[in-house]
């Protein structure tokens, strides 16, 4: 177990030098307006330093996932914690190749913490190394998910470089109705940002202070019993108070899950995303005190003077480059895959309609601008909206459908 | 150009027209292959209580009810005297009654059919073959097929002599 | 015909050059076509090279439409976002299909209340193999054939037929854009040129003062192949549905038994399954002494078998051959020529196949002999020593029905027994009943003595006994497989791979194509590419230093949005 010490050591390591790259390439951006420098030259000098800790960052991410896949024996993707991480570490190498072809700076700032982010929601799950199941054994597993991944990530990656043209180019003074309209479509992103940020705040939080209460449901004879990490504000459906700590004088769940979310976990998966989004809101009501204006309205002047095109070009270049990868991972392996473990390449599974919707609507995306010329900001929304449909197959479908996939573990 | 190009553009449409239909029509009757009202009934190939082999086409020209039973379930058994009934009443009228038992053995249906004193043929199905080409799923399940090998009716769940009169009635009448 | 005439008119290009009805900029030298377009100074139009798509008529008839509305990109992208979104809806609920055995009818409202009912009454229960679902697949199915023919062989046309020196407006409204004067000699200038373009793996034709260069040009056939494959493949999967080429069952197999597979002249054997766990050891400490079992390994030890005569009949035994056999796991099936057998699920509780009892006189505890009871299918009478066993009934799950009469109350021997009248020395000429339960738990469960006395009263002289586990066979398990044969498989991977083939095609190179002409020492170059800008304005530079010009990037692109 040695082996799997040092590779949970990496994995922290990982996490702190992307923050330290993060902060890096926030210097790199926003110090161009500082006294004293060139801009030109700053942003040469600092980008050059922030993108050699990113990829120091990287490297060590790799010392993580090859000491684990060593130390666990098999692939380090087979549970929750595990397919987070790597993805993170994909988004890292896909910001990587697209930032050797591009050399924009910025662009580290936006995609880093998107990694960030993914690595602490990783942190989330339980961490420790398991056995593979049957089902998994196979040599698909590397293949499959890790190609699926690392498409994935350089769609982040579109995502991030179509956001910061958004955040470069809607124009946050006007009225205008459509003008309105793309502000609030920019503020709900960071928003939904905001509220993944707040659910990993509220676990770490409730983790640190050990809370727990749990509950029994006795279903058709059967009693199962679940274990709530976060103050249950819904309880399962017909479920009885095993042990309750109080939270702020709480001393009862306030309501119960309706009777249509079937399973004892429903309702702690309900009670979850209740969380989430009051720690997302009061966090986001902070930032706005602090702030004084919409959050899109503060970044906006960050990006001033980055060229728009550049970043349509490089949204589209991601997502171009990701396509295949993704369509070979994602979709054809997953195909070969099951017609070797199940006997039928496709089953109509919900994580592999998903997959499907992802790639039907990527491949909108594609034809709308290489055929009808949607370029600018409706291809930039497309991207935005593209990647929130990747998160949810990753994570919604695990969250709130079941199926076939659902061995992966949720929290 | 003009008019082998109208030829080409005819005959792809025409083949999409082709295609997709049955695409359409094979995926929406598709249900699993399972046989409906309307179809042919599928043809079965088994071991009667009597020693011999029978098969569908015995009953060529005639009209059957097909019964899927088993000796554990309650209202199969309720069902066998107005089945007897009904084999005894319009066995001259061309209509056969058949029993085919889900899968038990030899002596357990022996010993049910001579206690409830059952006259017509019954089948059995140890390897669930015919079960299974005709997609039964609960029991019992009956089939009315007229003369002319096609299933009139599926009926699910237990049968009284009224009603199982007044279908046979109906599938000898609409010949 | 007067619009015909008109438009025939307006076709023909000043270079001399005829051009078919709907076409942009002029195949040869690719000046715009229409009045308009030559006075504006916006980007040019440069999709298919600005070549008249094939379904463009002056004039279209009912088919002509038809065909057009299929050649749309537009509406193959409403089409695309339809099933994008009916995808979607199949995914609220679990599909009928996830579940082996349920009516649906009654299982969706009970499950999810209205929504569930609402749900079930949409159809949306069997989402994927609703008509409008399948129509939709079929509509893109179209929509892909038809755009393809439609583009492929004007695009095929359009690069093939090229005038090396082309029209001015046709280079400067392109969006990348050089223009400079020239000191030395043109001739020489271009004859500089071309080495360095070579050297990017371009293929240079040149016309005196003018030069196109060119490369990757199979990048633009990419999407065609990517279609082609999907064509393909969605062909396959509709070869599915013929009869033959697709077989899909969901049997059990018992440990040890050979049982057929309907419809098919195979037999199969279970002949050991395994299941492991995996030891406390290899588990996580979280887990560990939580009694959680993490499954290691589901195996069947199978053999096939296929008749070779008396298969039909069912009132003989059917003669086998052995023609393979495969450790069959999650990840492993087992195949013969196309026939596959896949580990899908499996029961440990061990069915009682055959006791072989002793008769035993209870007096005395002589033993008077021992037979073979099978479980499933047992002999009529039994001759033990000088006593006949005459088996009247049996009972695979014994039971009472609510008349109080013994009966089975299912088809499964989770509770067999047996009803004998025992006929001998020392008993009534009729004989004696006697009730044998073979299950140790049954015997207490259904008080076998008790029942026993009651029957036989004062002749209760025998019982059936078994000495020993070695008197008892178990079927240890039951093991459930899928047998599947899908015989266009090979159909499906050719068309994925085709389409894979055409995505890395169409996205990991792009067709560039460079042109330069020097009018009287003024040089014009001009580039498209089909995608990439960023990378050609970048080669560009790098080009033009190797005949030392340095030009910014950035300075090369005209502006404007195009792709």
């Amino acid at each position: 177990m040695k082996l799997l010490d040092f590779s949970s050591m990496f994995f922290t390591i990982a996490f702190l030098v992307y923050c330290v790259a993060f902060i890096l390439y926030g210097v790199a951006v926003m110090g161009r307006v500082w006294r004293n420098r060139d801009p030109e030259q700053h942003m040469k000098k600092w980008g050059r330093l922030s993108f050699l800790v990113s990829t120091l960052g990287l490297v060590a991410h790799l010392i993580y996932f090859f000491t684990r896949w060593a130390g666990a024996g098999h692939i380090p993707v087979s549970n929750m914690f595990e397919f987070m991480s790597t993805l993170s570490m994909m988004i890292i190498i896909a910001f990587t190749v697209i930032f050797i072809i591009y050399r924009k700076t910025l662009l580290g700032l936006f995609a880093v913490p998107i990694a960030i982010i993914i690595m602490a929601y990783a942190a989330v799950f339980p961490q420790e190394a398991q056995p593979l199941i049957p089902s998994l054994q196979s040599w698909w597993l590397q293949v499959h998910v890790t190609m699926a991944a690392l498409g994935e990530s350089f769609f982040a990656i579109g995502f991030a470089a179509g956001f910061m043209y958004l955040l470069r180019t809607v124009d946050f003074n006007s009225k205008e109705k459509s003008d309105r309209r793309q502000q609030r479509g920019v503020e709900f992103t960071l928003l939904s940002i905001v509220v993944v940020i707040g659910f990993i705040a509220s676990v770490y939080a409730f983790r640190v202070g050990g809370y727990e209460s749990v509950f029994t449901q006795e279903q058709e004879s059967k009693v199962s019993r679940v274990e709530y990490k976060l103050p249950p504000i819904v309880a399962p459906y017909q479920s009885k108070v095993e042990s309750f700590q109080s939270f702020l004088g709480m001393k009862e769940p306030l309501f119960e899950a309706p009777s249509w979310m079937v399973g004892i976990n429903a309702g702690r998966k309900l009670n979850t995303i209740i969380w989430s989004v009051l720690a997302g809101l009061i966090l986001y009501a902070l930032i706005r005190l602090i702030l004084r204006k919409p959050l899109g309205r503060a970044i906006h002047p960050l990006l001033k003077g980055l060229d728009a095109d550049d970043l349509d070009e490089i949204t589209y270049r991601s997502i171009a480059i990701g396509f295949p990868i993704f369509t070979l991972g994602a979709l054809i392996f997953a195909m070969m895959w099951a017609q070797i473990a199940w006997g039928r390449f496709w089953g109509w599974d919900p994580k592999e309609v998903w997959a499907l919707i992802t790639w039907l609507f990527y491949s909108v995306y594609l034809h709308l601008r290489l055929s009808r010329g949607w370029q600018g900001k409706k291809s930039a929304w497309l991207a935005v909206l593209g990647f929130m449909i990747v998160m949810f197959t990753l994570v919604g479908v695990n969250l709130v459908i079941a199926g076939l996939h659902s061995y992966a573990g949720t929290n | 150009m003009g008019k082998s190009r109208k030829k080409v553009q005819i005959v792809i449409l025409l083949m999409i027209v082709i295609l997709g239909g049955y695409a359409i029509i094979s995926n929406v009757n598709g249900s699993g292959g399972k046989p409906e009202v309307g179809d042919k009934a599928p043809s079965f190939n088994l071991l009667g209580l009597d020693g011999s082999v029978h098969n569908l086409d015995e009953y060529k020209g005639k009209a059957m009810v097909i019964n899927f039973w088993g000796t554990w379930c309650k209202p199969c058994v309720k069902e066998m005297p107005a089945l007897q009934a009904q084999s005894e009443k319009w066995k001259d009228k061309d209509v056969v009654v058949i029993g085919i038992n889900a899968g038990e053995d030899v002596m357990s249906v022996d010993n049910f059919v001579k206690q409830a004193n059952i006259s017509f043929p019954i089948l059995l199905d140890p390897n669930k073959e015919a079960i299974q080409s005709y997609g039964i799923s609960p029991l019992p399940t009956t089939l009315f097929v007229a003369a002319d090998g096609r299933i009139k009716k599926i009926h699910l769940g237990e049968l009284d002599l009224s009603t199982l009169d007044y279908e046979i009635e109906q599938l000898v009448s609409n010949q | 015909m007067i619009p015909d005439i008109l438009s025939f008119k307006n076709t023909k290009c000043e270079c001399g050059h005829q051009n078919p009805v709907g076409t942009v900029l002029c195949e040869a030298c690719g000046k715009p076509i229409s009045k308009e377009d030559q006075e504006s100074d916006k980007l040019l139009e440069m999709r298919y090279d600005g070549m008249a798509r094939r379904s463009q008529r002056s004039t279209p008839n009912m088919i002509d439409r038809i065909w057009n509305f299929f050649s749309s990109v537009k509406i193959a992208v409403y089409m695309i976002v339809l099933t994008l979104l009916g995808s979607m809806f199949g995914t609220i609920f679990p599909q009928e299909s996830t579940f082996l055995n349920i009516d649906a009818a009654t299982y969706y409202p009970e499950t999810y209340g209205t929504a569930g009912l609402i749900y079930y009454k949409l159809g949306l229960s069997h989402t994927y193999e609703s008509w409008w679902f399948v129509l939709l697949l079929v509509m893109i199915g179209a929509s892909l054939v038809i755009c393809s023919l439609d583009r492929v062989l004007p695009l095929y046309k359009a690069l093939s037929k090229r005038k090396i020196r082309k029209h001015m407006q046709f280079l400067t409204r392109q969006k990348v854009v050089y223009q400079t004067r020239l000191d030395e000699d043109e001739e020489v200038w271009i004859n500089n040129i071309v080495p360095a373009l070579k050297k990017r793996g371009y293929r240079v034709h040149t016309d005196g003062s003018a030069l196109l260069a060119e490369k990757y040009r199979f990048s633009r056939w990419g999407p065609y192949i990517l279609h082609i494959g999907l064509i393909i493949f969605l062909l396959a999967v509709l070869a599915r549905g013929l009869p033959g080429l697709n077989m899909d069952q969901h049997l059990a197999f018992p440990e040890g038994e050979i049982k057929p597979i309907p419809n098919t002249s195979f037999y199969l054997k279970n002949e050991k399954f395994t299941v492991e766990y995996y030891t406390e050891d290899d588990l996580p400490e979280e887990f560990k002494g939580k009694g959680k079992m993490l499954p290691k390994l589901f195996q069947t030890q199978a053999t096939l078998y296929e008749c070779t005569a008396d298969c039909k009949d069912p009132s003989k035994e059917p003669q086998l051959v052995e023609v393979d056999s495969h450790p069959i796991e999650v990840n492993d099936p087992l195949n013969y020529k196309g026939l596959k057998a896949y580990q899908f699920d499996f029961d440990t509780n061990p069915i009682l196949r055959s006791v072989t009892p002793s008769l035993i006189e209870k007096k005395t505890g002589k033993d008077i002999g021992q037979f073979k009871l099978d479980i499933r299918n047992p002999e009529r009478t039994y001759q033990v020593g000088e006593y006949t066993l005459n088996l009247v009934e049996k009972y695979m799950d014994f039971g009472m029905n609510d008349l109080g009469e013994p009966v089975s109350i299912s088809p499964n021997p989770n509770a067999p027994s047996f009803l004998f009248l025992i006929k001998g020395p020392n008993l009534p000429a009729e004989g004696v009943q006697y009730f044998y339960f073979p299950k140790q738990i049954d015997k207490q469960r259904f008080q076998q003595d008790i029942i026993n006395e009651k029957l036989a009263g004062a002749y209760n002289l025998f019982e059936l006994d078994v000495d020993g586990m070695s008197n008892v066979d178990f079927s240890m398990s039951t093991t459930y497989l899928n047998i599947r044969v899908d015989k266009v498989m090979p159909f499906v991977w050719l068309g994925s791979a085709i389409g894979m083939l055409g995505l890395v095609m169409g996205f990991y190179w792009q067709h560039r194509r460079i042109w330069i002409r020097i009018d009287e020492g003024d040089l014009t170059l001009a580039a498209h590419t089909n995608k990439n800008w960023f990378g050609i304005r970048k080669e560009i530079t790098v080009v033009l230093q190797k005949v030392n010009m340095e030009v910014d990037e950035k300075s090369l692109d005209n502006g404007g949005n195009q792709v």
